[in-house]
Parts: structure tokens; C-alpha cells; sequence
């Protein structure tokens, strides 16, 4: 672990340049360049508000209209999207560079960390949306908060970086892995609070039985283990609501983002000397 | 690489070098031996316990056959892989012609690419910003240089990816003989470049399975068959060893046509008579397919008559893969002709066609014979096979180039501008 962390500073400048040549391949040739990165989260949000919204008629709070849900919920999307994308692409992503990997000395450790990077100031494009939304729509003044999301996104990136690390090597061992992350990502992004409030998953029960004496399935530990809860937790407490967040939530998140990142890491240096056999 | 400071730069050593790949019958098993106990693959060893020093400015050779680990060894002393067991140690930076522009973004221009391939190669702004000049100027590339490479021809790939492989001072060159870049005018400029890295003090080791290529180049040969140097020396040494091997390995010179069913190349003539063999016979009497320049080399064709024929006249004609006719001729045009006479039905024979000293250079080439009826006023065909039987000349000397070996010497006379005596040099053929 502390070699690749080693390797990552040492390779500082490669990693923005290839950052910037990320950022840059996803506009290059479109007219609308980096305003489809908020472009692309708001159809997705109007979607959702669609379905969830108007065909289900599910509430999110009495208490709030539908500019609030739309930018809680634009606030959960934009964050999803980002780890989303940093799980798919940085699972294929030593396949996709197998060409660097296998033709020239590559430090393939940055291939991730660049993926993540890149998908954290695309989500940053798109964060000014929600809280310039939320000064006109709620007033709330922007806050001391703010001071935290530089945390929240450093804790944000280890605990992707730690799966991203984790994927891309088993990918290149099986490639059946990167078809499962597409399947499991979507189980994800419904278990998690981002189109419905997390309180409704605390209350959700489900009857065993026909009778109450059967006792209910709960699914309030779902909360307890779904480390993207916390980090969307986080953000909205700090972007919509004013408030600091969860310090359980980021201290979770923090021994979680560690211990993945260490065990990804771990295993990725283990295996990177197979990498240009195996590609 | 570039920290390994207690090894002299522009040096590569290796020792008992080795690199085993695992081949799985399943992917999957991959997965099970990493988590399981048990070994489920089957180990191939594409480079075994090489012993390679190549000191600062060296030019050495690898050569052998498709399959011998020469590019695996090359991958491993750039460091692209690494190895199984033992170690090489390079000193200073390595640039590799393998595979000219690897690693290029399509989406980007060739000025975003130079600096992105120089940010790999571990360089930092001032130094990129001082390359970048040189290499765009080297490439000839002009104002392309800011468009996207992907809308480059491959010419113009391979010329920007040979200069930035030689234009960011490397110390140690590796080449590939796959080493194709573009037209005539640009070639010069490479082999210049490459003759200037070397004469500067340059290390170079280059890879290919053309023995005068590397003759050319190289004052060291390593001759490497089943991942092993099985030899190293002079060229000519290598050379020598490198053919005996290739002609132990290849098929023998027999083309059975009987069992060769429906040929791919056009066959006609009435049939009266047809060939059932060709071989081709080098040195000895031993059939083989691969010879060298100047070998006593024999054609020998096996008939078999199905019917009385007056007059049969057996000829051959060699072409260059390419298609260029190289000569044809029989045994009835000849100062001293062999007239054949009548044939009976059932009859069987062989016909020579001997080369005393095979005159092709280095090349692929292959036979056509004819089996022509010259009873009749305009000869007409009885077996008439195109394209029969292919061969290689190699050319261990690589003394001459083209097609042809001509018998000829070179003569000198200079006049010295002081009056001295006149001095005459003469060459042997």
C-alpha cells in the first residue's frame, strides 16, 4: 500500500496530464462540451422525478416541494454517477489501456486514480447547480460547512480508489468481473437513499408471515453497511440542509475507505507484475 | 531503471535470465490457483537462462525464428515484463522501435501526444518543452503536428512514434525488424539517426529474423531457438549455425503432388505424362527447403507415363514470391539438348535440374514446372503446374543486393593529385 502511495506522488504530474487528457477526450469533438456534465445528471433527474415523483406518487417529505426533492435527489445523482463511473471504468481500465500496459513501462497504478480524479471535478461541474438551486429555492446561506467537503470527497476517492484497485486486478484475473460490477452497481444505486428518503428505508418492514406475531424482515441495517449512503448523507447535510455531517458517518466511512484501500492496493501491486502477460 | 546508479549506463545485463508464461485451459482457472491450492497451468518458457552483456555502445544482434523468445527478451530488457526468475539490469533510459507510436490517444494532436509520451518516459515540463521542438521537427510532420493523430495515415504514426523514441536522448535503443517507417526519404533519415546515435556512443540491440539486416548493423550476434542463446559470436559465425538449424527445422524439400489433392495455383495439359514428386536437394543430396547463396542445389522431378508420348520436354522456372519471373528454362534448349524420345505407358524416371551455384540472394521464391509435347510444331502442354514448391535463400554474406549474385570484380585506379605513382586496388569476386 504505502508503494503505491509512493508511486502516485512520484508520478504526480503524469496523473494530471492524465487527468486533463481524460477531461478533455470526453468533450473533444462535442459542441456542448463540459456543459453536458450537467446536462447529463438533470435528464437523469427528470426522469426519476417522473417516475418517482408523479407516476408513483411517492413523497419525500410532506413538508417539501418539488424544486427540494429535485435537488436532493440532483445532489445524489451527481455523486452516484461519479463512483458509478469510477467503478465501471476503472474496473476495465487496465483492458482498455492494455496497449500502454503491454508496449511501453507504464506505471499502471495511476490508471484508477486518474479515472477517479477525473470523475470527481466532472461531478464538481455539474455540485454549483445544487447549491446555487438551494440559495434560490431554500435561501440557505452558505455555511462554515462547506469547510468539510474537502474531507468528504478525500474519504469519497480512497474508498472507490480501494474497490477501483480491487476490480481492475480481478478483472485482468476474470473477465466476467467487469459484466458483474455493471449488474451489481444498479442493485446498488436502488439500495441506496438517492431517488427515495432514508428514512423510508429505516421504517420498511416486510411481514414474514400472514400474522403480526411472525415478526417483520427489517431493512434498516442495509443503512449500516452502504458506505455511499454515508458519502451522499454527507453531501446533502452540507449542500442543502447547513449542517455539519455525520461525524459516525465519516468516521465509518474513513476506517471503511482505509481497510479497502489497503487490501486493493495490496492486491493490485501483488498482481501488477502478471499485468503485461496477462492482458 | 534510471536509479539502478551503481550499473554503467548504456549497458544491459543479464543474468540467468528466465520468463515462464502459464497457459490455463480455462481463464478461470487463473482465479482458482490464486485462491485455491494446486497448480492448473501448464508453463511455457518463452526465454530460459539467458546470459546476455552488452556493454555501452554496443550493436548487438538477436536473431532466430518466429517463436525463439527474441521479442520476449526484448520486452524483458525494456522492463515492459518482468522476469520469471534471474534479472537483467539496464543502465539508463530505454527507448524501444517495438512497436513505433504504441500508446498514442487517437483523440489527441500530436504536440498533446509527445508530451504525454515524454511525461511516461518520466520527464518533466522544461525538459518536454526543450524535446518537443526537435521531435516535431524530426517527424516533418508541419502543421499536422496540431491535429488529432487519429487522423494521421500510419506513415505519419510511425514517423512521430520513431521521433520521440529517438529524439528524447535514450541510452539504450531496442529495435524490432518490424521496423517499417514509411517512404524511402524518411528510411534514409532514420538509418541516419540510428548510425549517429550509434557512433555518439549509443547501445543498440536489435531483433530480426533477416540474417543481412542484422549483418549489416551489428558487430555481435546472439542466435537465440527455444529461448535459448544457442549461440553468439561474428556474424558470419552465427550465421552459419543460424541456417543449419532452420534447415534442420523446416520441412524437407519433398511436394508429393499426388496427395496435394486440388492445388490453390493453376494445373493443366492433356496428362499423358505427370509429375508425382518434386524435390529440391541442397548440399549432399539431402532434401531441404531452405539454401544458401551459391549452393549446389538440384530440382528433381519424379514422372510417371499413362500414356505412349513421342516427345516429352521437362522444364522448370523459378519466380521470386513477389511474382518476378526469375528464369525459366529445359533440357531441350540447351547448346548440347537432351532429346527424350518416345515414352512408353508406365513408365516412371526422374529429371535433374541442377544449379551448380544457386545465384539468388536472400529471398522467398518459388517453382513452376512444365511438362511440354515438342513433337508437334507449337510445343503444347501435358503437365503444365504453376507455383509447385516454395523455398528460401539465405544469404550469409549478404554481400550483394538485389535479386542476383552477378560474377564480378571491382577495380580502382587513382591518380594522386602530387604526382605520386598511380595506384591500382582490385577487388576478389
Amino acid at each position: 500500500m504505502l508503494e503505491i502511495l509512493r508511486s502516485l506522488r512520484r508520478n504526480a504530474r503524469l496523473i494530471r496530464s492524465f487527468v486533463v487528457r481524460d477531461l478533455k477526450a470526453r468533450y473533444v469533438g462535442s459542441t456542448m462540451g463540459f456543459f453536458w456534465s450537467v446536462v447529463f445528471p438533470i435528464i437523469n433527474l427528470f426522469v426519476f422525478m417522473f417516475v418517482f415523483r408523479f407516476l408513483l406518487k411517492a413523497r419525500w417529505d410532506d413538508a417539501m416541494g418539488p424544486k427540494e426533492t429535485g435537488l436532493i435527489m440532483l445532489a445524489g445523482i451527481l455523486v452516484w454517477a461519479s463512483f458509478a463511473e469510477t467503478l465501471s471504468r476503472g474496473t476495465n481500465c487496465l483492458v482498455e489501456n492494455s496497449n500502454l500496459i503491454q508496449k511501453v513501462v507504464f506505471p499502471s497504478e495511476i490508471l484508477p486514480v486518474q479515472l477517479a480524479i477525473s470523475s470527481i471535478v466532472n461531478m464538481l461541474i455539474g455540485m454549483p447547480i445544487v447549491v446555487i438551486g438551494t440559495w434560490i429555492v431554500m435561501g440557505n446561506p452558505f455555511g462554515w460547512q462547506m469547510l468539510a467537503l474537502p474531507l468528504i470527497i478525500a474519504l469519497q476517492i480512497v474508498f472507490t480508489l480501494g474497490l477501483g484497485y480491487f476490480l481492475a486486478t480481478l478483472n485482468v484475473l476474470w473477465r466476467d468481473t467487469f459484466h458483474l460490477v455493471g449488474v451489481f452497481t444498479t442493485v446498488w444505486m436502488f439500495a441506496t437513499p438517492i431517488f427515495y428518503p432514508a428514512s423510508l428505508i429505516e421504517n420498511f418492514t416486510i411481514a414474514k408471515g400472514d400474522t403480526k406475531e411472525e415478526g417483520y424482515w427489517a431493512f434498516g441495517w442495509m443503512l449500516d453497511v452502504n458506505p455511499m449512503h454515508w458519502v451522499i448523507d454527507s453531501w446533502r447535510r452540507v449542500l442543502l440542509y447547513g449542517e455539519w455531517p455525520e461525524a459516525l458517518a465519516l468516521g465509518r466511512l474513513a476506517v471503511v475507505g482505509v481497510i479497502l484501500f489497503a487490501i486493493g492496493a495490496t492486491f493490485f501491486m501483488r498482481q501488477k507484475r502478471t499485468f503485461p502477460d496477462l492482458l | 531503471m534510471a536509479e539502478n546508479d551503481e550499473h554503467a549506463v548504456g549497458s544491459v545485463r543479464a543474468k540467468a535470465l528466465s520468463k515462464s508464461y502459464r497457459l490455463y485451459a480455462k481463464p478461470i482457472h487463473r482465479l482458482y490457483d490464486l485462491v485455491l491450492p494446486g497448480k492448473r497451468f501448464r508453463e511455457f518458457w518463452a526465454v530460459r537462462d539467458v546470459y546476455l552483456d552488452v556493454p555501452k555502445g554496443g550493436t548487438v544482434g538477436i536473431i532466430g525464428q518466429n517463436g525463439a523468445g527474441k521479442s520476449t527478451l526484448l520486452k524483458l530488457i525494456s522492463g515492459i515484463t518482468m522476469p520469471t526468475t534471474g534479472d537483467v539490469e539496464v543502465g539508463g533510459r530505454v527507448t524501444s522501435l517495438i512497436e513505433l507510436g504504441a500508446g498514442f490517444h487517437p483523440e489527441f494532436s500530436g504536440r498533446e501526444n509527445i508530451g504525454l509520451a515524454c511525461s511516461i518516459l518520466g520527464m518533466d515540463q522544461a525538459e518536454i518543452e526543450e524535446k518537443t521542438q526537435p521531435i516535431i521537427d524530426f517527424s516533418e510532420l508541419g502543421e499536422f503536428i496540431d491535429r488529432p493523430v487519429k487522423t494521421y495515415s500510419s506513415g505519419m504514426h510511425v514517423r512521430l512514434g520513431f521521433s520521440v523514441a529517438t529524439c528524447v536522448d535514450p541510452d539504450i535503443l531496442l529495435i524490432d525488424e518490424a521496423l517499417s517507417v514509411g517512404d524511402e526519404h524518411f528510411k534514409g533519415k532514420c538509418l541516419n539517426r540510428l548510425n549517429e546515435f550509434s557512433e555518439a556512443g549509443g547501445t543498440t540491440i536489435f531483433v530480426s529474423h533477416d540474417l543481412g539486416a542484422v549483418r549489416a548493423m551489428c558487430q555481435s550476434v546472439v542466435l537465440m531457438d527455444a529461448g535459448k542463446i544457442v549461440e553468439q559470436g561474428t556474424p558470419e559465425r552465427v550465421a552459419d549455425e543460424y541456417l543449419k538449424r532452420v534447415r534442420a527445422q523446416s520441412d524437407s524439400g519433398a511436394m508429393n503432388l499426388r496427395e496435394r489433392g486440388t492445388s490453390e495455383y493453376p494445373v493443366w495439359g492433356s496428362g499423358e505424362i505427370e509429375l508425382e514428386q518434386v524435390l529440391l536437394l541442397g548440399e549432399g543430396g539431402e532434401p531441404a527447403r531452405v539454401f544458401r547463396t551459391h549452393e549446389d542445389v538440384t530440382v528433381r522431378l519424379c514422372y510417371r507415363a499413362f500414356t505412349d508420348t513421342a516427345n516429352p520436354v521437362f522444364g522448370v522456372g523459378i519466380y521470386r514470391s513477389d511474382g518476378t519471373y526469375v528464369n525459366g528454362s529445359n533440357h531441350l534448349w540447351r547448346d548440347r539438348p537432351i532429346e527424350f524420345g518416345p515414352v512408353g505407358s508406365g513408365e516412371t524416371g526422374e529429371v535433374d535440374y541442377r544449379l551448380g551455384r544457386l545465384p539468388l540472394l536472400a529471398g522467398q521464391y518459388y517453382l513452376s514446372t512444365f511438362v511440354y509435347d515438342h513433337s508437334k510444331p507449337a510445343p503444347t502442354a501435358i503437365d503444365h503446374r504453376e507455383h509447385v514448391t516454395t523455398f528460401e535463400v539465405m544469404d550469409a554474406k549478404a554481400q550483394q543486393h538485389g535479386l542476383l549474385t552477378l560474377p564480378s570484380t571491382w577495380h580502382v585506379r587513382r591518380q594522386p593529385g602530387d604526382g605520386g605513382d598511380e595506384i591500382r586496388k582490385d577487388s576478389e569476386s
